[in-house]
C-alpha cells in the first residue's frame, strides 16, 4: 500500500470533487488506483490528472467517498496502483464521449491529444470540468443538446477516426449498438465494474470471464460486441447476476 | 510423450491441474476459461445455502511472500448458483465447493449440487476467516465424521475435503475424514498483516488466510503427513506457481495439484507451464508416467 500528501481538494459541484496530490508513480491515461480509505472501504478510481499533478476525480456516492471528500490538504491518501491497461494512442481525428463521472478517466487523454469532447449527465449540475468547446449533451435540457450524450454523439459520429468512451454501462452498450460506421479498429471503451481485488484474482469485475480490471478496463469495440454480458448483466457483491437498466 | 493423466477418487483426469475455489471461479464465464486454459478440473467458488456479499473491500492484499484474503465467503447461494450453472456445458469437469454449519446444511446442498448433474463435491472445511462454519468445522473431527459419512451414504457424488492446515496435527482430521473420496490439502493458513503508516490492519476482517509461495512448505509437510497415514488420494493446493513446485507434492504423495493465487503470479499460462513441464521432467529424468513419481519418496 502506498500514501500520498493531499494537495488540495476542490469541489467541482454538489457532489463532485478532484483530490490532488503529488507521487512518483508511473501511469499512463485510462489506468485506475485502488483508494483505500482506512476503517471504511477500497474503491476504484480512475486518474483524472497524470504527470506533475495527479489527482482522482470522483462523485460522492456511499461511505468512502463521503470521507474522501471531507478528507484536508496534508492528510495522507492511502492506494494501491496504477492498474488496467491504459487507452491505447489515438489516430487521425478523435473523439471522446462521456458519460456522467466517466469524463474523470478520459481527461488525462484529452488534455494530451487534440479531439472533440462530448460530455452528458441529467442535468446542467450535474455537469463538472467543462471547457467552453464542450459538446454538452443534458436529459431535461437545461444546457446544450437535449437528450443523451449518445443521441448526441451518433449525428457526427462517422467524422472520427478515433473514438473513446466512458461513463455508465448502460449508456456505452446504447452507444455500442448504435455506432454504424464500417471500421471500428480504433473505438475503445472503458468499463466501470464493482471490483474487490483490482488485481485479477476475485473474479467480481468479470464480463464473459474477462475480468475489467485486468485484461480491461479499456476494451475495444470489437471485444465488446462478443461479450453478451456488457450492458445487460452485472454482479453484486456477492457474485450474483443482477440486470442492468437499459437506456431509454 | 510421456502420460501426465492421473486419477482422484473415481475421477479419470486427463492432466493433473486443477484450478483451486477461491480464484477466478465465480462466475461461469471465467469457470469456463480455466477449463479452456488447460485445467483439468475447475472448483466452484464456496457455495452456501443462501447469498452472502463477503466483507467489505479490502479483502486481498499481496504481501512480499504472497498473498492475505479474507473475502468472507461470499456467494451468490445455492438458487443463484443453479440457475447459472444448470446449463454449464461441461460438469463434469466441474468441483462444486460448498460450506455449510452443520451436517444437514452440507447435506441439503450436496443434493440440490448432484440434482444439478455434478459428480463432485468439494468439501470446504477450512475456510480460516468466518465464523460458525469452514475451519472452525473443520477442526471438529466428530462433526467432520459425521458430514462426510452422511454425504457419502446419501448421494452418488465425488466428496473431497478440503482440509485446514491451522491445526495442531492435520492427520487427526484426515483420519476422520476416512469416508471421503480424496484429500485437498491444504486451505490458505489463518493470518494477518499490517499497514505500518495507516496504523490498520491489511483486510478489513482483520483475520484471513495466507497464500502463495510462503505457505508451500506447510502444505508439502501437511501431504507427507497424511500419505504417510493414509493411502487415499490427496490434491496439493498452497503456493503452487510453476512445474516444479507441483513436482514437489507428486513427490510426497498428491495425486494432482490445484493452483490458486498462482493465477496473480503466472495468469491463465499456468496450466500449460505445469502440463508441459511435468512432461518434460518426466522424460527427462527417465519415467514413463505421472504415475511413477506419485508418492516415491513416501513409499517404503
Amino acid at each position: 500500500m502506498n500514501f500520498s500528501v493531499i494537495k488540495e481538494i476542490v469541489n467541482e459541484n454538489d457532489s463532485i470533487f478532484t483530490i490532488r496530490f503529488d507521487s512518483v508513480m508511473v501511469a499512463k491515461p485510462g489506468q485506475f488506483l485502488m483508494v483505500w480509505v482506512p476503517g471504511v472501504k477500497e474503491v476504484p478510481m480512475s486518474l483524472s490528472s497524470i504527470g506533475d499533478d495527479f489527482a482522482i476525480t470522483f462523485k460522492v456516492f456511499g461511505e468512502s467517498t463521503k470521507k474522501l471528500a471531507s478528507m484536508k490538504k496534508g492528510e495522507r491518501m492511502f492506494y494501491r496502483g496504477p492498474y488496467g491497461n491504459p487507452y491505447p494512442e489515438p489516430e487521425g481525428k478523435t473523439a471522446y464521449v462521456a458519460g456522467g463521472t466517466g469524463l474523470a478517466s478520459l481527461l488525462p487523454l484529452i488534455r494530451k491529444y487534440k479531439g472533440d469532447v462530448y460530455t452528458g449527465a441529467r442535468t446542467r449540475n450535474d455537469l463538472f470540468l467543462l471547457d467552453d468547446d464542450f459538446r454538452i449533451a443534458t436529459e431535461d435540457g437545461s444546457l446544450g443538446f437535449r437528450g443523451n450524450v449518445v443521441d448526441l454523439f451518433v449525428k457526427e459520429e462517422d467524422e472520427y477516426d478515433t473514438v473513446y468512451v466512458c461513463g455508465p454501462e448502460a449508456m456505452m452498450r446504447s452507444l455500442l449498438d448504435r455506432m454504424h460506421r464500417e471500421k471500428h479498429g480504433n473505438v475503445y471503451f472503458s468499463l466501470e465494474r464493482l471490483m474487490k481485488c483490482g488485481i485479477g484474482i476475485c473474479d467480481s469485475c468479470s464480463v464473459n470471464g474477462y475480468r475489467v480490471c485486468k485484461e480491461g478496463t479499456v476494451f475495444t469495440y470489437e471485444q465488446l460486441k462478443k461479450m453478451d454480458e456488457f450492458g445487460v448483466y452485472r454482479r453484486s457483491g456477492s457474485g450474483k447476476i443482477e440486470l442492468i437498466a437499459k437506456v431509454q | 510423450m510421456v502420460s501426465i493423466s492421473t486419477s482422484v477418487g473415481d475421477i479419470r483426469l486427463s492432466n493433473p491441474v486443477m484450478l483451486a475455489s477461491g480464484i477466478l471461479d465465480e462466475t461461469s464465464g471465467s469457470m469456463k476459461r480455466a477449463l479452456e486454459s488447460g485445467a483439468a478440473i475447475a472448483v466452484t467458488k464456496s457455495i452456501g445455502s443462501s447469498e452472502r456479499k463477503g466483507y467489505p473491500t479490502p479483502v486481498v492484499s499481496v504481501i512480499a511472500t504472497g498473498m492475505l484474503n479474507a473475502v468472507g465467503l461470499a456467494n451468490p447461494g445455492i438458487d443463484s448458483f443453479s440457475e447459472e450453472f444448470s446449463n454449464f456445458p461441461v460438469k463434469e469437469k466441474v468441483a462444486v465447493s460448498i460450506f455449510g454449519k452443520d451436517t444437514e446444511e452440507f447435506l441439503y446442498l450436496a443434493r440440490r449440487v448432484e440434482g444439478l448433474g455434478f459428480k463432485i463435491l468439494e468439501l470446504n472445511l477450512s475456510c480460516p476467516h468466518v465464523a460458525g462454519v469452514g475451519s472452525e468445522i473443520g477442526q471438529d473431527p466428530d462433526l467432520v465424521e459425521d458430514i462426510i459419512r452422511e454425504l457419502k451414504s446419501r448421494t452418488n457424488l465425488q466428496i473431497w475435503a478440503k482440509l485446514t492446515p491451522s491445526i495442531t496435527n492435520i492427520v487427526t482430521i484426515a483420519k476422520a475424514a476416512e469416508k471421503a473420496d480424496a484429500y485437498v490439502l491444504i486451505n490458505t493458513v489463518k493470518a494477518t498483516g499490517v499497514d505500518i503508516y495507516a496504523r490498520q490492519f491489511l483486510l478489513s476482517n482483520k483475520i484471513g488466510g495466507y497464500s502463495g509461495p510462503g505457505i508451500k512448505p506447510i502444505a508439502l509437510r501437511a501431504v507427507y503427513d497424511v500419505r504417510k497415514e493414509s493411502e487415499k488420494d490427496i490434491i496439493g493446493v498452497g503456493g503452487i506457481n510453476d512445474w516444479n513446485d507441483a513436482v514437489e507434492f507428486f513427490l510426497l504423495g498428491a495425486s494432482a495439484v490445484q493452483v490458486g493465487t498462482g493465477l496473480y503470479y503466472r495468469d491463465y499460462g499456468i496450466y500449460d507451464n505445469i502440463n508441459a513441464g511435468i512432461a518434460r521432467y518426466l522424460e527427462d529424468e527417465g519415467f514413463s508416467s505421472l504415475d511413477d513419481i506419485i508418492g516415491l519418496m513416501v513409499k517404503s
